[in-house]
């Protein structure tokens, strides 16, 4: 086992160098794990949706399951307006999720744990929503810089706020789950580190604790793609009905 | 089993699974959730306001003086965030 935990965040090239440009596409191993996480997506609705019976097996009771408690979440948070986006939230939950939780499986990789990856998805939740905000309501989006019942003489300084907020909404998106996700899995290796260190004699209590942070990890790594998606419904929430 | 014993058996389940929904929306959103919400957003605008400072002192060669502004800006920024976002947990 590697004594550094942060081997593991490793990318490296799998197969051969492609190159187009100045640009290294070359396909590493977090493409291939990006791979494996939608595949198994695919094949698990593919499954889940080929026979409708009433009472459903295994596999299309997960895939219900996840429809209603997406569906739920979005009409919840964003109402009715939101129902048009459904297949993006929904996506952008399943993969997240699938990637959080493929990472839990040992030897594995975990996509979400780099923060470029959060970064790009919440970047393009972020112009996404910048754009359906303005195609919906025109300029007339720009309100939600000027709140209501602010004095002229402070405008400009809350405007100013305001928009650092609106800006520092993609960073805060994706460095939680980034953050959440690099310090769980470097937890797990430092105490899984200390089991092999301290042996049989003292590396019960090490081994207790990984035991307790594997079961907190799944947890976390549900959290966070439920709050990545829901947060996302917000956003929207705040692009579709205009109130501030 | 009956049809009318199914669904009687149905929605006996169907009640027992909304009202422990309601149960579980009480104490849904985890507290270590709600604890990386505030701390990443607080966090988040004092960024983008000292970036956005460091952009403009480089264009307008004015160093140091609008990083200094706009770092306190984002902190106040950052402070409305995580009191909205309180409220809107609150709801």
């Amino acid at each position: 086992m590697a004594a550094n935990p942060m081997t593991q965040f490793e990318v490296y090239r799998i197969g051969p160098e492609i190159k187009i440009g100045a640009f290294d596409i070359s396909f590493t191993n977090a493409s291939l794990f990006m791979v494996i996480s939608s595949l198994a997506i695919l094949i698990i609705f593919n499954f889940g949706a080929k026979k409708n019976t009433v009472l459903p097996n295994k596999i299309q009771l997960l895939a219900e399951l996840s429809f209603t408690f997406v569906s739920k979440m979005i009409s919840d948070t964003a109402g009715s307006k939101a129902k048009p986006y459904f297949s993006f939230i929904f996506s952008l939950f399943m993969f997240v999720l699938f990637c959080n939780m493929f990472g839990m499986i040992p030897y594995t990789f975990t996509v979400t744990s780099h923060i470029i990856v959060t970064f790009i998805l919440a970047a393009f939740i972020f112009v996404g929503v910048t754009v359906i905000g303005f195609i919906k309501h025109g300029f007339g989006y720009l309100k939600l810089f000027v709140p209501s019942g602010v004095p002229i003489i402070l405008l400009p300084l809350i405007v100013i706020i305001e928009i650092i907020s609106y800006l520092s909404r993609p960073i805060s998106l994706s460095v939680r789950l980034f953050a959440n996700m690099m310090a769980g899995h470097t937890m797990m290796k430092v105490f899984g580190g200390f089991v092999i260190s301290l042996g049989v004699v003292g590396g019960w209590l090490p081994l207790s604790f990984s035991v307790a942070l594997t079961g907190l990890e799944i947890l976390v790594a549900f959290l966070q793609a439920y709050v990545f998606a829901i947060l996302t419904c917000i956003y929207l929430n705040d692009a579709l009905n205009l109130h501030h | 089993m009956s049809k009318d014993q199914f669904k009687t058996r149905l929605e006996i389940a169907k009640k027992k699974v909304s009202k422990r929904n309601l149960d579980k929306k009480k104490d849904n959103q985890s507290s270590i959730g709600t604890a990386f919400k505030l701390s990443t957003e607080l966090i988040s605008a004092v960024a983008v306001g000292t970036i956005i400072g460091f952009i403009l002192d480089k264009t307008f060669g004015t160093k140091p003086w609008l990083i200094l502004i706009f770092f306190f800006i984002g902190v106040i920024a950052g402070i409305t965030n995580v009191i909205r976002s309180a409220k809107n947990m609150q709801k």
